[in-house]
């Protein structure tokens, strides 16, 4: 979780954490600083300015002037000398906050959305941990929820394989349309909203590789252990660019520039078209460029995205999309019953 | 700002028969070094009016209780927060295995609208001590919430606020204006839908949140408290008529349409490379096969094939012709 370690920017969430802080070291009683991190999962500098913080706060009191006794304290000689904390007078606090309403919500979505998980987790523990991050709220949890994603069968071998530690083997058809059986040390399963991902070290390719699970089949767990691979970066990012990659121009509505979702490398802020007629707000045409690993994904994009999405270069990009749309009309235009896979890959997984 | 802001808290959860605003502002750390005591204090007033927001967005509980013998009267108005209120109750505790399920709970979070909340509330968790056992190894959740909408209209639900938008409906030739009364967010099947009463049809109706066009404005009158379970409600209904929506199908074997389609949920398929799939919205789902290409042929229902021909064609006008540079362009 290494987003984790970064500083708060907000006021709010630096008040959260000195509210936070505060009942822990209470009950802990004494603390290091680096367990106090670690606990917290901050930086020791984050600790260290707190506890300095707390230890000049406190109440106005009965004079109002904030007197020795209305204030917290710590014991100087530990901080100072062994870098260990005891607050030896409290003030105000004793006890953890509850949540705010939109705290327990996303929380409770994010269980929601975990129940699609294979992990031998009764439905009952997520049940009773939403009844507790509710009772715990100050208000009724904002109404947001997350329906459970569908996984495909794979989810569950996949994950068996991840957690014992053994390779995988799989028919993969890449977006190119080509299939190929791979062998991979798998590392981690990655979602994004309802699509599920294994992100593995490709054995043949000597790399880290992104699949997706519903393009696989004729899923195998092997026996063999996975190599060491030591601390790979996965990073966060599902598509990886390469250098061979390609950069595309697109127009569209600023107000569909979400569907791109990951694609977008670089915005152009410039809108075109906006007229003196044109409503204020984002809803003028902008161009953006993409980086695509090859034109099978890129004319996929496009099409679905049809009823506002122009490339408009390079050219070969425009002339992919266009055979791409004409070869589907034309199946249209032939009756029902003679629709035949032309030029059939008859040794994929057909259906049954 | 947050010593400011420690100081209130701590001031208010000290008081039991509360403060009145003066107090605060000409007695408390943050405050009181800015405050004249002849003077009219309204930078220092709307200082405080923005802390109050604040502190009660992290759920911290601020009570107003009017002074006996003078309801209404601004100025009497005394400040507190309850201990009750404020702090966790005592029997809520969480094994390390529920800790560590929360912890993934926050983590689908990490680049979302939500982040911070969920950022706040584990360490609100950590605060009653927890030992977290090992992380849910291997996995990487994430919730997405691309929509520029989702900021705000959480922001209006939350605050129980009325929401202005444009909305284009598909069919409709242009995107109307709505004021609505949120009442719940949902995702089904990967997109955001705003649960809502719409102010002009005083009716329940369910937006897109990828249909909203421009900015949301929100309201500034609080809307009455909601009870009801419309989260829950709301999928129920985006179930019900994803399972009365079929399409059918015929694809391509051995394509990524024939081997991703047929492994929906609820997806079944037929002799003759056909797949019967269950939708919610027939655009959302023309779009996608419309993207697949030649690797489906969509045979009903018949809106649907429309669709999708629609937008096949709609590809090629948009590519058909060379580009003509827009006014402006210069490379």
């Amino acid at each position: 979780m290494a987003a984790e370690a970064t500083p708060f920017t907000y006021a709010q969430d630096k008040l959260t954490f000195l509210l936070a802080l505060v009942p822990y070291l209470l009950d802990i009683g004494r603390v290091s600083v680096t367990d106090a991190a670690a606990h917290f999962q901050v930086t020791e500098k984050q600790i260290r300015d707190a506890v300095s913080l707390i230890a000049v706060s406190g109440v106005p009191g009965e004079t109002t002037q904030y007197q020795h006794g209305d204030l917290f304290d710590i014991s100087w000689d530990d901080f100072d000398e062994r870098d260990e904390i005891v607050i030896t007078h409290k003030v105000a606090l004793d006890d953890s906050p509850r949540f705010s309403a939109r705290e327990a919500a996303a929380l409770i979505a994010g269980l929601q959305y975990l129940q699609s998980l294979p992990e031998n987790v009764d439905g009952g523990v997520y049940s009773s941990l939403m009844d507790k991050l509710a009772r715990g709220a100050s208000e009724r949890p904002s109404q947001v929820a997350v329906a459970r994603s569908e996984t495909t069968g794979s989810l569950a071998e996949v994950r068996d394989a991840v957690a014992r530690g053994r390779r995988l083997e799989f028919d993969y058809l890449s977006s190119r349309g080509s299939q190929e059986r791979r062998l991979v040390d798998p590392l981690r399963i990655d979602s994004d909203d309802e699509n599920w991902y294994l992100r593995a070290w490709d054995r043949v390719r000597g790399a880290v590789r992104t699949f997706r699970l519903d393009r696989m089949t004729g899923l195998r767990v092997t026996d063999e252990p996975v190599d060491a691979h030591g601390e790979l970066p996965i990073g966060d990012s599902l598509f990886q660019g390469g250098d061979d990659d390609l950069v595309v121009t697109l127009e569209l509505d600023a107000t569909a520039l979400s569907m791109l979702g990951e694609f977008v490398a670089s915005v152009d802020p410039r809108r075109l078209d906006a007229g003196p007629d044109a409503p204020a707000g984002s809803s003028g045409r902008v161009r953006v460029r993409i980086r695509v690993a090859h034109l099978h994904g890129l004319k996929r994009l496009v099409t679905s995205l049809s009823w506002t999405v122009t490339v408009i270069e390079p050219a070969e990009a425009r002339a992919a999309v266009v055979d791409w749309a004409e070869e589907a009309l034309a199946r249209y235009r032939q009756p029902l019953d003679t629709v035949q896979d032309a030029g059939g890959n008859t040794a994929g997984p057909g259906l049954a | 700002m947050e010593e400011r802001l420690f100081s209130l808290v701590l001031a208010l959860l000290a008081t039991e028969a509360g403060l009145t605003k003066a107090e605060i502002l000409s007695t408390v750390q943050g405050y009181r070094q800015r405050y004249e005591p002849s003077g009219e204090n309204t930078t220092l007033e709307r200082q405080f009016e923005r802390d109050k927001d604040d502190i009660r967005e992290l759920g911290v509980p601020l009570e107003t209780i009017d002074t006996p013998g003078e309801p209404g009267n601004n100025q009497s108005l005394r400040y507190r927060i309850p201990r009750t209120a404020y702090e966790l109750p005592a029997d809520i505790t969480f094994s390390p295995a529920e800790t560590a399920l929360l912890n993934l709970a926050a983590m689908a979070w990490q680049e979302g609208s939500l982040s911070r909340e969920s950022r706040r509330a584990l360490l609100k968790l950590r605060s009653i001590g927890v030992e977290t056992s090992d992380p849910v190894l291997g996995y990487a959740p994430r919730i997405r919430t691309r929509d520029a909408a989702f900021g705000p209209l959480s922001d209006a639900l939350s605050k129980r606020v009325t929401a202005s938008f444009s909305y284009l409906k598909p069919g409709d030739p242009a995107a109307r204006y709505r004021t609505v009364e949120p009442l719940a967010l949902v995702q089904h099947q990967g997109r955001w839908h705003l649960k809502a009463i719409d102010q002009a049809v005083k009716q329940q109706r369910t937006f897109l949140l990828s249909r909203i066009t421009g900015a949301v404005k929100l309201g500034r009158l609080p809307l009455p408290a909601d009870t009801g379970s419309y989260a829950a409600s709301a999928l129920e209904e985006l179930d019900r008529i994803w399972e009365g929506n079929v399409a059918e199908i015929q694809v391509r074997p051995g394509t990524d349409a024939a081997v991703r389609l047929s492994r929906r949920r609820g997806a079944s398929v037929e002799p003759g490379d056909r797949i019967l799939l269950h939708f919610t919205d027939a655009n959302l789902l023309a779009d996608e096969l419309a993207g697949f290409g030649p690797e489906v042929r969509v045979i009903g229902p018949g809106t649907l094939v429309d669709a999708v021909v629609q937008r096949l064609e709609a590809a090629i006008r948009r590519h058909g012709d060379p580009v003509s540079a827009p006014a402006g362009e210069a490379r």
